[in-house]
C-alpha cells in the first residue's frame, strides 16, 4: 500500500448514457417550423456541411453533430453551444450540402431561440444595445473626410428613428431592456 | 429437343411462378412444385413489396394476361392447360441425364380437393383441422391439418357442400420425365438466435422485418395493429437495426441487397400511416441503391430518426417494452432510447432446399446460394447443364430482379429449343 | 440612362467614404444614375438576423417597400446590406404568411411590399447594365496587367439561389481595368468579419490564412467590394503583423477604386490615401 495525501478521488466513473426521454423530441419540429428549416429532416449525416466549414475542426459540435443534436432533441445542448454564435455564415455548409438542408439557416435559427431565451453572448447583446440606441450599426464621425471627397457630410436620405422603432418592439428590444 | 418435353420448376415464389407462367404461356409443358400448401413463397409474408409498395399479392406480371384479373393468385394458376401445379410436394430424387431427367416426386396427401373447394368456410367452423392460410392462397382450398383432427372433422367431411374433402387422402409418389430444371428454392430470412447482444426469441418484443410485416399486414394476426408481442400493450417507438447478419464474417459476409430498402419501406408506413409512432432505424450504412433513395429520403422526411452506430444493449424496461443503448457514432455518444419494438434486419440467407437441391443436382454453390455456371458468361442463370436457377435461390434479390432472371430462364429455355 | 435606388447602408459612408466617392464617380462617368434612397435606415447586418429574425425581417421589408415605389432596383455597395435585403425579399417571396405579417407592420409607415422589387449589388448593375465593353471603353490607362485577388465576400455569393451571383461577374470586371485576376486556393473562405466580435483571435487567423493563400499565389492588390470584407483584410493586417509576426502588405481596394483610378480618376478623387495598407503602389501600375 502506498501513502495517500489524502487528496485520492473516486475512480473515474463512466458516463451516462443520454436519456432520450429527457430530450426536446419536438424541437425538430419547432426547427423546421422557422424560416428556411424545413428541409432539415432531408439530412442524411454525409458530414459534407461539417468538410465545407473552414472552421469546424477546432469546435466540439461539428455542424453535422449540431443538425444530429437538432434532430435528436438536444435542444439545451444545442441553444447554449458556443458553436451557433461563431457560425461565420459563409453559407459554404448550405451551398453544398447534398439533401439541400439549408445548414446555416437552421443556425440561425438556432441563435434566434437562443436569444429569446437569454442565451446570447454580452459582445452580441452590446451590439443589439448599440443597434437600438443609434439606429445603425455605424454612424458617421469624420464628416471632413467626406466633404474631402465631395461627399456630403451626412448620408443623403438617412433616417434611423423607423428603424428604432420597429425595434423597440420585436426581439431586440426585449434583449435590450430586459436587463 | 422438342417442344412437349416438359420443364420442371422447383419453389412457387415469385421467381419459380414467373418461369412457369412465362414458359406455360409459351406452350412449354411445365410442372410446378412448391413444397407448401400455398404458391408465394417469402412474398406472400411481405405485405407490401418495393419497388411499387402494391399489396404483394397483386402481381404486376399479370397485368397483360387477358382472362386473369390482376391479382396474380386468384389467376388461373390451375387451369393453365400447359400447367401442373403440385403443393405439399417435395422433390426426392433426381435420375436420368441432363435433357432427360427422371425426377422423384413426393406429393403430399391431397386431403382437399381445391378444384372442388369453394372456400365457404363451413368445415373451418366445424374443426380448428381446417385452415385457410390466406384469403389470397393459392390454389384457392382450405388446407386439412392431420395433426388438429378432432370429433367434428367428419361432421365436415358430410357437410361439405361440394364434397371437397378426403380424410382418407395417402401421400403418392411420382415419377416424372423433364428435359429442363429450374431451381428457384428462394431465401429464408435469418432467425438471429444466438446474437447476444440482440436476445432474440429471448425477449418477446425482439422480431425480425418478415415478422414486422405481418404485424402490419391487415391480413395478419394483429389484422395491422402494432402491439407489443410481449404483452399486448401499445408500441409508441419501433427501433430498427440494420445488417444484422449480413457484412458479418461470423455469419454472412454479404451484404443482403434489399433489407435497407425493406426495413425503410416499414419505416415509411410506421411513420405516416401509424399516428404517434416513433421510428428510429440504427445503421453502418444505408444502402438504398439505385432508385430506392427516395425510400430513404421519404423516411427522412417523415420523421424517422437515423442514428449511425450499433446498438450497445437490449434488455427489458421495468414499465414494460425494451431500454437499447445505441453508440452514436457521429455524435460519438451513447444514447439510451425505452422502445417497444426492437426489429432486426436479418441476413437474407440460402433456404434449405437451395442446399439440398444442389447436392441432388451436383451443381455449385456460392455462400449457400445457387452459384452460376460461370459468373463471367452474362449468363448467371444457368447453374448446370439443362439446369437453370432463379431469383434469390441464386442470392438476395428484389421482386423485379427475381422476375427478370425468370424470364432469362424461360428465355434460354425456348433458345434450347427452336 | 440606367437608374438605381441607391441604398449605401452605413458601413460604407461611415467607414469607407473613399468606396463612396469612388462609387459615385464611376457611376457619373458611366452615365449611371444612382439616388439615394430617402427615408430608410440600417439593415441590421447578419448579427441582426442572429437574434431578431423578424425584426430583421421588418426593417429590411420596410426598405424594399420603399424601393418597390418607384420601379427602380435597389443596388447597394455593401455584402451586409445586400445579404440582408435579398435574405428577407427571398424569405418573403417564399413565405406568404410572413408577408402578410410584415405588411401589417409596414402599414404604420404608410408603405406595402408586394415583392417585385430587385435587390442587386451595384457592381453587378454595372456588368449587366452597362456592360463589360462599355466600360472597357472608359478605361483610359487600363492597369498593366498586374496580378490581383478577388475577395468577393460570402454574402454576396452564396447562398446562390437567394444571392444570383456568379464570381465570373467580378472577374470580368476586374479584367475590364487591364487587371489580371489571381487565382487562390482559399477564394471561398470567409474573411473573418462576422465573428469578430464573439472570437477576435478566431476572426484574426481566418484573415491571415486568406492573405496568406493570395500572397502565396502571387497577388499584388486584393479587391473587395464590401466594406466589411474590406475592413477586416485590410484593418488586420496590422494586427497579423502583430500576432503572427507576418506581414502581408497587401493593399485592399474597393472595386470602384480601381475601376475609377484605371478611367484616368485621380488617386483623391477616390480617397485612396485613406486605405489602410498603403495603397498608392497601384499608381505605378496605370499605363499613361
Amino acid at each position: 500500500m502506498t501513502e495517500t495525501d489524502g487528496s485520492e478521488r473516486p475512480p473515474a466513473t463512466l458516463i451516462e448514457p443520454i436519456d432520450m426521454s429527457t430530450l426536446d423530441a419536438s424541437f425538430r419540429r419547432e426547427i423546421q417550423s422557422m424560416p428556411d428549416g424545413d428541409e432539415l429532416s432531408a439530412c442524411f449525416a454525409c458530414t459534407t456541411c461539417t468538410a465545407a466549414c473552414p472552421i469546424a475542426n477546432q469546435w466540439e459540435y461539428k455542424p453535422h453533430q449540431l443538425i444530429r443534436m437538432i434532430i435528436l432533441g438536444m435542444r439545451d445542448e444545442v441553444l447554449s453551444s458556443k458553436e451557433i454564435w461563431e457560425c461565420l455564415t459563409c453559407f459554404q455548409c448550405q451551398e453544398r450540402c447534398p439533401q439541400k438542408v439549408r445548414v446555416t439557416d437552421i443556425i440561425f435559427d438556432c441563435k434566434n431561440l437562443a436569444a429569446e431565451e437569454g442565451k446570447i453572448p454580452d459582445a452580441i447583446r452590446n451590439l443589439a444595445r448599440e443597434l437600438l440606441e443609434k439606429g445603425q450599426l455605424y454612424v458617421i464621425t469624420a464628416d471632413w473626410e467626406r466633404e474631402d471627397l465631395d461627399l456630403e457630410p451626412e448620408l443623403p436620405g438617412l433616417s434611423t428613428e423607423e428603424f428604432k422603432t420597429i425595434l423597440r418592439n420585436t426581439r431586440t428590444g426585449r434583449i435590450v431592456g430586459g436587463e | 429437343m422438342i417442344l412437349s418435353d416438359k420443364v420442371l420448376i422447383i419453389g412457387g415464389g415469385v421467381a419459380g411462378l414467373t418461369a412457369a407462367i412465362e414458359l406455360a404461356d409459351s406452350g412449354v409443358k411445365t410442372v410446378l412444385v412448391e413444397r407448401q400448401h400455398t404458391v408465394g413463397g417469402n412474398a406472400l409474408d411481405l405485405y407490401k413489396a418495393f419497388p411499387t409498395d402494391d399489396c404483394f399479392y397483386c402481381f404486376e406480371a399479370s397485368r397483360f394476361r387477358p382472362g386473369i384479373r390482376k391479382c396474380f393468385y386468384r389467376s388461373a394458376l390451375l387451369d393453365h392447360p400447359n400447367l401442373e401445379l403440385r403443393t405439399n410436394t417435395t422433390v426426392e430424387a433426381v435420375a436420368g441425364s441432363p435433357g432427360n431427367f427422371e425426377v422423384t416426386l413426393m406429393v403430399g396427401p391431397q386431403y382437399v380437393d381445391p378444384m372442388r373447394c369453394i372456400m365457404c368456410g363451413l368445415c373451418q367452423k366445424l374443426s380448428s383441422a381446417f385452415v385457410l392460410i390466406s384469403p389470397q392462397c393459392q390454389p384457392q382450398a382450405v388446407v386439412y391439418v392431420p395433426d388438429q383432427a378432432d370429433d367434428n372433422v367428419k361432421e365436415a367431411v358430410e357437410k361439405c357442400p361440394t364434397k371437397a374433402i378426403n380424410l382418407e387422402a395417402q401421400p403418392t409418389e411420382e415419377v416424372i420425365r423433364a428435359s429442363d430444371i429450374v431451381v428457384a428454392t428462394g431465401y429464408h430470412e435469418m432467425k438471429p438466435v444466438g446474437m447476444e447482444e440482440y436476445h432474440y426469441e429471448e425477449l418477446p418484443d425482439v422480431v425480425t422485418q418478415l415478422e414486422l410485416a405481418r404485424m402490419l399486414d391487415p391480413n395478419g394476426e394483429t389484422s395491422g395493429q402494432l402491439v407489443r408481442p410481449s404483452d399486448g400493450g401499445p408500441v409508441k417507438h419501433v427501433m430498427m437495426v440494420q445488417c444484422v447478419g449480413s457484412r458479418d464474417e461470423n455469419y454472412y459476409p454479404y451484404c443482403s441487397k434489399i433489407c435497407c430498402v425493406f426495413a425503410l419501406k416499414h419505416a415509411d408506413i410506421i411513420a405516416q400511416e401509424r399516428e404517434g409512432v416513433q421510428v428510429s432505424v440504427v445503421y453502418m450504412d444505408i444502402r438504398t441503391y439505385d432508385r430506392h433513395e427516395r425510400y430513404y429520403r421519404k423516411s427522412r422526411r417523415a420523421g424517422v430518426n437515423f442514428i449511425r452506430g450499433r446498438v450497445q444493449t437490449v434488455s427489458k424496461a421495468k414499465d414494460g417494452g425494451l431500454e437499447v443503448i445505441v453508440y452514436d457514432s457521429l455524435l460519438d455518444r451513447y444514447l439510451k432510447f425505452r422502445v417497444d419494438l426492437f426489429v432486426l434486419s436479418t441476413a437474407l440467407e440460402p433456404s434449405a432446399e437451395s442446399n439440398e437441391m444442389a447436392q441432388m443436382l451436383g451443381i455449385r454453390t456460392s455462400n449457400g446460394f445457387v452459384a452460376s455456371l460461370d459468373p463471367t458468361s452474362g449468363d448467371e442463370v444457368i447453374v448446370g447443364d439443362h439446369v437453370y436457377a432463379c431469383g434469390t435461390a441464386l442470392g438476395p434479390a428484389e421482386v423485379p430482379e427475381s422476375v427478370t432472371q425468370a424470364r432469362a430462364v424461360a428465355l434460354k429455355i425456348l433458345q434450347g429449343r427452336k | 440612362m440606367p437608374t438605381y435606388n441607391l441604398y449605401m447602408g452605413c458601413s460604407v459612408p461611415a467607414n469607407y467614404p473613399n468606396y463612396e466617392a469612388a462609387l459615385l464617380k464611376v457611376a457619373k462617368a458611366l452615365d449611371v444614375e444612382l439616388n439615394y434612397m430617402e427615408g430608410v435606415g440600417c439593415c441590421g447586418s447578419p448579427n441582426l438576423r442572429a437574434f431578431d429574425y423578424y425584426g430583421w425581417l421588418v426593417v429590411n421589408a420596410r426598405t424594399l417597400a420603399i424601393g418597390e415605389q418607384n420601379g427602380h432596383d435597389i443596388v447597394t455597395p455593401c455584402n451586409g446590406c445586400f445579404a440582408s435585403l435579398k435574405d428577407a425579399l427571398y424569405h418573403l417571396r417564399h413565405d406568404k404568411k410572413d408577408m402578410k405579417r410584415v405588411n401589417e407592420e409596414l402599414k404604420k409607415f404608410d408603405l406595402e411590399l408586394r415583392g417585385t422589387v430587385r435587390v442587386r449589388h451595384v457592381v453587378e448593375a454595372l456588368y449587366t447594365d452597362v456592360g463589360v465593353d462599355a466600360i472597357r471603353e472608359k478605361v483610359t490607362r487600363p492597369l498593366d496587367g498586374v496580378g490581383i485577388a478577388i475577395h468577393a465576400g460570402c454574402h454576396l455569393m452564396r447562398p446562390a439561389d437567394v444571392t444570383e451571383m456568379s464570381i465570373e461577374i467580378l472577374e470580368e470586371m476586374l479584367r475590364a481595368t487591364g487587371a489580371t485576376v489571381v487565382q487562390y486556393p482559399l477564394w471561398k473562405q470567409c474573411c473573418g468579419a462576422t465573428v469578430l466580435p464573439v472570437n477576435e483571435a478566431l476572426a484574426v487567423r481566418l484573415a491571415r490564412d486568406k492573405l496568406r493563400s493570395i500572397k502565396d499565389a502571387g497577388a499584388e492588390f486584393i479587391m473587395v467590394v464590401c466594406p466589411a470584407c474590406g475592413n477586416q483584410l485590410d484593418l488586420q493586417q496590422f494586427g497579423i503583423k502583430d500576432t503572427y509576426g507576418e506581414g502581408y502588405d497587401l493593399p485592399v481596394l474597393f472595386y470602384p477604386q480601381i475601376l475609377a483610378l484605371a478611367m484616368g480618376m485621380d488617386e483623391e478623387e477616390v480617397g485612396l490615401s485613406m486605405n489602410r495598407v498603403p495603397a498608392d503602389p497601384i499608381l505605378d501600375h496605370l499605363t499613361e
